[in-house]
């Protein structure tokens, strides 16, 4: 359950990037937001992983008040939290399994388990045959699902993916939303900031608008079940 | 928030994965192996910058160690020679053995007294005797009158010097019976205010080199970490705590503090004993017979650990500058 009460974030004093944001995304859900470029998506999505705190009201996931969290308690609730980062931020010079083992390494798990765990997702993603290279020498699509992969491998509560799809041409597109409805099935909340339309449209999911920094349209909580009719989708609930 | 996870682990396709697994770096060794690997990969990803930071360390370090060689050898000299800065204070008349004590015990308390020696007549004789041996004859006719009863002094390492010997005759020499003063070389006085010049000297210097190395060092290892910011904050971002990210970085400094640290032992060593083995045929002396030597294993040890602590705090206060997550 991730809650957003009159929250308002400015970057400099009198420019506000966001106000008045009243939000509630269940847990499950699966949401677009959305708006104009500058409308303040990003800055949303930072606010709910912490690399930002608002400079006013509260953010809460899963009751849990991310505004009263110490510098400690931070790295927690991250960890239940991927993230697909607008910009990727892959480690150029790390390999493909380093890069998405990292996840895994900073909750401390052991060597031998973090390489099947990455194996096996990245296999899923079908990266099998780029383990060893480096972020540098892959295309744009598969960039994007080494991103994805470092965000899903450790199951996470939350995924939160800003603006995923950029630069992917159609196939590329359906398959990554394709990952995110498979993570949704399994319980994850997914929240993907995105301007594109016919990814929006195609999806038939509830989109938050942004608009200057302002909600204008909070839509329609999404009817489980409803949308997996419409698009074609191998892995459904069961 | 537990039992969501285990609801979306039952789900994963295969069961394998969603198994628990152990936590290898669970238990201080485990981490360590771990961090300790990680500080390697850096090392090896950032070659250039990591040998600009040992060359700086070891280099700051050799600095320090030549002055330290340089310091110790010439206290060792200064030991030598000083102790020829002896006061002898001779009696006009030789005193009662009684009075001996109390006249020993006056001296003593003039300030920068180390030691006090009582020479009779008698033992003065014997001592010109032992010095002429072979040569007797020419003591022949003297007796033990000739030779004025004394008193050898010995003064503190710090009072050795022009002023203080200066100033300490003139005490003595208030001293009743006390008839004549005679001391020591000037130029071992000279020596003497030098060394106390010099070591005024390396307390500045060494303090102000600290400082420097400190902020150098502390600066390169900014750059290590300025290379790898993205690193940081992409480890951050995904829940690594604030020791996850710093421990490497820490253990870093340190591996690189220490091979700083022998490289300039082993700069140091080679610089002594080429000095050593070249010096007799441009100085003309026999360096060895000098009783030159090189730095004790103390010595060593604190040099290694001042470039292991060199390295911690370098790394420790750029990395406070650099993170605030
Ligand atoms: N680090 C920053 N410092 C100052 N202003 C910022 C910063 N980041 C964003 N802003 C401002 O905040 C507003 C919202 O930015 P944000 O990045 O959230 O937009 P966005 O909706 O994600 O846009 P896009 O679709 O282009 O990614 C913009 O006006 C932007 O100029
Ligand atoms: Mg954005």
């Amino acid at each position: 359950m991730i809650q957003l009460h009159n929250v308002g974030m400015s970057y400099q004093p009198e420019v506000a990037a966001l106000s008045d944001i009243n939000l509630k995304i269940p847990k499950g859900d699966f949401v677009f937001l959305t708006g104009q470029s500058g409308a303040g998506k990003s800055t949303l999505l930072k606010l709910l992983y912490a690399e930002l705190t608002p400079s006013r009201g509260q953010v809460l996931i899963d009751g849990q008040n991310l505004t009263r969290l110490s510098r400690s308690q931070i790295p927690l609730v991250r960890r239940s939290i991927g993230v697909v980062f607008q910009d990727y931020k892959l480690l150029p010079n790390r390999t493909v399994l380093e890069n998405v083992a990292i996840t895994l390494e900073v909750l401390g798990w052991g060597q031998r388990d973090i390489g099947k765990k990455v194996f096996h997702i990245l296999k899923r993603m079908g990266l099998e045959s780029k383990l060893n290279s480096t972020p540098l020498r892959l295309s744009g699509g598969e960039q994007q699902r080494v991103a994805l992969a470092r965000a899903l491998v450790n199951d996470p509560k939350i995924l939160i993916a800003d603006e995923p799809t950029g630069n992917l041409d159609e196939e590329n597109k359906e398959a990554i939303l394709n990952f995110f409805k498979e993570a949704n099935n399994r319980g994850t909340t997914v929240v993907v900031a995105t301007h594109d339309r016919r990814v929006i449209e195609n999806s038939h999911r509830r989109v938050i608008r942004l608009d200057k920094g302002r909600i204008v349209d909070q839509g329609e909580p999404s009817l489980p079940g409803e949308e997996s009719a419409e698009v074609p989708d191998g892995s459904v609930q069961g | 928030m537990a039992a969501s996870k285990a609801n979306s682990m039952k789900n994963t396709p295969k069961p394998a994965a969603s198994v628990r697994p152990k936590l290898a770096q669970e238990g201080f060794f485990g981490r360590l192996s771990y961090f300790s690997a990680r500080a390697l990969a850096n090392l090896r990803q950032n070659v250039f910058v990591s040998l600009v930071t040992v060359a700086t360390i070891s280099l700051a370090l050799l600095i320090g160690a030549l002055f330290l060689l340089v310091y110790v050898n010439l206290e060792g000299l200064a030991n030598g020679w000083s102790d020829k800065v002896q006061i002898t204070a001779y009696f006009d008349k030789e005193p009662a053995p009684l009075a001996v004590a109390a006249l020993k015990t006056t001296v003593k308390s003039i300030p920068g007294t180390k030691s006090v020696t009582f020479i009779s007549k008698q033992e003065a004789e014997s001592r010109l005797r032992a010095r002429l041996k072979g040569q007797e004859s020419l003591l022949e006719g003297v007796n033990a009158d000739v030779l004025p009863a004394s008193l050898e002094i010995r003064l503190d390492r710090e009072h050795r010097d022009n002023f203080a010997v200066t100033h300490y005759v003139a005490a003595l020499k208030k001293v009743q019976g006390i008839s004549e003063v005679q001391y020591g070389e000037e130029w071992v006085q000279r020596f003497n205010t030098f060394m106390n010049f010099f070591r005024l000297m390396g307390l500045l210097l060494g303090s102000f080199l600290t400082v420097a190395v400190l902020f150098i060092v502390s600066n390169t290892i900014k750059l290590t970490i300025y290379a790898r910011k993205e690193e940081l904050e992409l480890l951050s971002l995904v829940g690594a705590t604030r020791f996850f990210i710093k421990a490497p970085f820490l253990i870093e400094g340190i591996l690189q503090g220490a091979l700083g640290a022998l490289l300039s032992l082993l700069a140091l060593a080679g610089c002594y004993f080429a000095f050593m083995h070249n010096a007799g045929s441009f100085l003309g002396v026999n360096p060895a017979g000098a009783g030159l030597t090189f730095l004790s294993p103390l010595h060593l040890a604190a040099i290694l650990g001042g470039g292991v602590l060199l390295g911690f705090i370098g790394s420790l206060t750029s990395l406070r500058r650099f993170i605030n997550i």
